[in-house]
């Protein structure tokens, strides 16, 4: 039997133990099959009726982030409070089905890939400011939830994600393979400028941005790849999506090159949160920060053999484009 | 000296390869790798012509800014001790002096790495 087949049968037995039902499993394709996760589209016929769906597989366990049923447990944490991602079906621990743990989701038509997005909004204009509302409603949503109703496991960084944050990127920067004055430079000011510990934690998403948004003719339809979610300041998951290299060169649109800010601060504040721009702007400059350190990262990955790609390689030419983001956006601070 | 075609020469001809020929014959995950490679032939063959030059300005900004007689230590050696500098933060205006001096180094690196990133400056988003 060949992977595809193993699979295919691997999902099927897996939902009729837990459905208690037979279940044949169509249509299956491979939708990214990257080296921490793969992405496998299919429909799954019980009783007649097709069920469109999407299993997240972790391929080799030693290198995933979060145990999948963590995972799991933010997207239905996420869907209890209002926000809009993957139904969860099921998960599932044991290897032995599809050679690593995963989970099933419903399936979401909707495009994901950032071009695309804004292709879609190219062709209907009122698309973009709505998307943009929508966003901060369904950010809203999640972090005006309380976190102790998040999995026990949930990483958290403790009752100040400020100093943290910079704790975390301090390393960063000290680990560069060579020295960047520019990213030393918005370390210590960031350092300088930091905001107080945020009034009240809430479940962050921490990778909310275009690339990461399954997005339709009517807008928002759901926010994939949890990850990295975690316990921390509300504002992080804003700053993160309105970094300039989540615009794909709509530069003047700071909302993922499809929307602007007020559009986004209105949506969060209509749902019940209040949009902190001070603590915006920190944040989005630290987001462009840990970005740049982390195309050196990748740089690094591949120098030292780890993750040998030109991909990888190409990163570390991309660094100089993050230092010019952060240097601009330390502006007001330095200039 | 080499004979002609000079590096920089060469490395167009190689991204035409890869970003005409190769691009067409391939795909997938290996098609994103061809295009990744003809950009960094792209970026190489900038390097080529102008790198000599933004390593010497470079090197004279930091001494600028570190108030060292320039031509004494070279890039590396300059940006170490920058570092240095900043995370000791004694010198409350050193910030100040190396900002408009990291934007034009980091502005020659663009010239070479990805020309016309800097023409987004933030203006609009800093009010």
């Amino acid at each position: 039997m060949n992977p595809f087949e193993q699979t295919r049968d691997g999902l099927a037995a897996f939902l009729a133990k837990v459905w208690g039902n037979r279940v044949e499993v169509e249509n299956l394709s491979i939708a990214s099959a990257g080296a921490r996760r793969r992405n496998v589209l299919f429909d799954a016929l019980r009783n007649g009726e097709r069920i469109p769906l999407v299993a997240t597989i972790i391929p080799n366990a030693a290198v995933q982030i979060m145990p999948i049923e963590v995972e799991a447990a933010h997207l239905r944490f996420a869907e209890a409070a209002g926000m809009p991602a993957p139904h969860v079906h099921a998960v599932c621990e044991d290897a032995s089905y599809v050679g690593g743990p995963f989970f099933v989701t419903s399936r979401i038509a909707g495009e994901t890939i950032p071009r695309q997005v804004l292709r879609l909004v190219e062709k209907n204009p009122p698309l973009g400011p709505r998307l943009a509302r929508q966003c901060g409603e369904a950010l809203a949503k999640l972090h005006a939830a309380d976190p102790a109703g998040a999995h026990p496991r949930i990483t958290a960084a403790g009752a100040d994600p400020i100093e943290a944050t910079l704790r975390a990127v301090e390393a960063l920067v000290r680990s560069l393979l060579q020295p960047s004055p520019a990213f030393t430079l918005a370390l210590r000011t960031l350092e300088r400028e930091r905001p107080p510990p945020p009034a009240r934690l809430s479940v962050v998403h921490g990778d909310f941005r275009n690339g990461n948004l399954i997005v339709g003719p009517d807008g928002l339809r759901a926010a994939l790849d949890w990850e990295i979610c975690h316990v921390g300041d509300p504002m992080e998951d804003l700053g993160w999506l309105c970094q300039r290299m989540w615009r794909f060169r709509n530069d003047a649109l700071e909302v993922g090159g499809f929307g602007s800010r007020p559009d986004l601060a209105a949506g969060y504040e209509a749902a019940g949160c209040s949009f902190d721009a001070a603590r915006f702007h920190w944040w989005k400059t630290m987001g462009t920060l840990r970005w740049g350190l982390g195309l050196a990262g990748q740089a690094k990955a591949h120098l030292d053999g780890s993750v040998p790609s030109i991909v990888m390689a190409a990163s570390g030419r991309r660094v100089a484009e993050l230092e010019w983001d952060v240097l601009m956006l330390l502006r007001r601070s330095l200039a | 000296m080499q004979d002609r075609p000079t590096a920089s020469e060469l490395l167009d001809t190689i991204a035409d390869l890869l970003e005409q020929e190769l691009l067409a014959a391939t795909q997938g995950p290996l098609q994103h790798a061809v295009r990744v490679a003809g950009n960094l032939c792209r970026i190489l063959e900038r390097e080529a012509r102008r790198g000599a030059a933004q390593d010497a300005r470079e090197a004279e900004l930091l001494a600028s800014v570190l108030g060292e007689t320039p031509g004494s230590r070279d890039v590396l050696a300059l940006s170490r001790t920058l570092v240095e500098r900043l995370d000791a933060g004694a010198d409350a205006a050193l910030a100040q002096r190396a900002w408009p001096a990291l934007v034009e180094i980091v502005r020659g690196k663009l010239a070479i790495a990805k020309p016309g990133h800097d023409a987004w400056d933030f203006t609009a988003e800093l009010e």
